[in-house]
């Protein structure tokens, strides 16, 4: 039998949250014993600001990965400039769930992850490059090649690759001659070399 | 160009990145393994659970579900705990070796990985013998 977790189904016996909640309350609320009671305090605090601030605080704490999906998705529904503020420290989360959940909802919100984009590239903490590149490849913004481009030129071997990867995906013949050029600052590196190949063959440079 | 000698072994890689999967598929394939892939932890469980695989290659940030959880369900799995596992990430910390092996990983290797340690690790961990 696949193990794979089976999601809750216990939505009919959500508790009623109210319709309004402060600041305190809505954290109250966030931490309900059960996870059913949880979700259902989402839904009732996702239309607020303060709601809002609150599901993001949550989001970094909560265990059940059901309820994170529920926050995430309040989340992306009613992406903001604040809400995106408040998702990318979680691009330095210890935890790879909530690292990759902060990753897709970004990516869900690209004219609110945009004015970010250049200070995340230029963080001194190379995961954050990575990951940052990892999230450029699937964003849909006009800007993701450029930025892409901007990543290729990282002297961090896994931002490159994160780089390469993304602009196999988003990329187009303009970018081949910098894909290119990558190779030979990674001499011997072989994945590098296999990587070009392949992203340049996609995009149609060659 | 010499097809590679077929070794009756299949690995299934994981990695949310194309290029890395197609560059693992090269490797492996060169080396004389059957390769199959999935993009995400979700899918490569499905795809572990549908097929007869002798070794899991597994990154850790994937979306949907992380190479953490996979390895941990997979070592819960009465049909798929004996299955060896490579976790390759771009994590060179410790911590991040400690979780890998923690969750039931085998190996774990630092992207990008080198095409002659992942050949030969691979040849090890499904008792393939070397080539001289």
């Amino acid at each position: 039998m696949p193990l794979i977790k089976a999601r809750s189904h216990d939505a009919d016996d959500d508790p009623v949250a109210p319709d309004t909640a402060g600041p305190a309350d809505a954290d109250t609320l966030l931490a309900a014993a059960t996870a059913s009671e949880r979700r259902a305090a989402v839904h009732a605090l996702e239309d607020s600001v303060d709601g809002q601030a609150a599901l993001c605080r949550r989001l970094a704490i909560e265990p059940s990965a059901s309820v994170r999906e529920a926050i995430l998705a309040a989340l992306i529904r009613q992406r903001s400039p604040a809400i995106a503020a408040a998702l990318l420290p979680l691009l330095r989360a210890e935890e790879a769930p909530l690292r990759n959940a902060a990753i897709e909802a970004l990516a869900e919100m690209p004219d609110e992850v945009a004015p970010h984009v250049e200070a995340l590239l230029a963080d001194p903490d190379s995961d954050v490059r990575i990951f940052a590149g990892n999230m450029l490849g699937v964003l849909p913004h006009p800007r993701a090649a450029g930025w892409l481009l901007t990543a290729l030129a990282d002297e961090h071997v896994n931002v490159c690759a994160a780089a390469i990867d993304g602009l196999a995906e988003i990329g187009d013949p303009a970018t081949a001659a910098a894909l290119e050029a990558v190779p030979a600052r990674f001499p011997g590196n072989s994945f590098i070399d296999f990587a070009v190949r392949v992203a340049v063959r996609r995009i149609g440079g060659c | 160009m010499t097809k590679p000698h077929v070794n009756g072994k299949r690995v299934l890689v994981v990695d949310d990145g194309m290029t890395t999967r197609l560059y693992y598929r090269d490797v492996l394939e060169t080396a004389g393994f059957g390769v199959e892939e999935a993009v995400n932890g979700v899918e490569g469980l499905e795809r572990a659970l549908m097929g007869d695989f002798d070794l899991l290659i597994v990154d850790v940030n994937m979306p949907k579900m992380d190479g953490y959880e996979m390895i941990a369900q997979v070592r819960v799995d009465p049909a798929l705990h004996e299955i060896p596992i490579i976790t390759i990430s771009t994590e060179a910390g410790e911590r991040d070796a400690d979780r890998a092996y923690a969750a039931g990983a085998n190996l774990y290797m630092v992207k990008p990985a080198d095409p002659a340690l992942l050949t030969e690790t691979a040849q090890m961990l499904t008792g393939v013998e070397m080539a001289r």
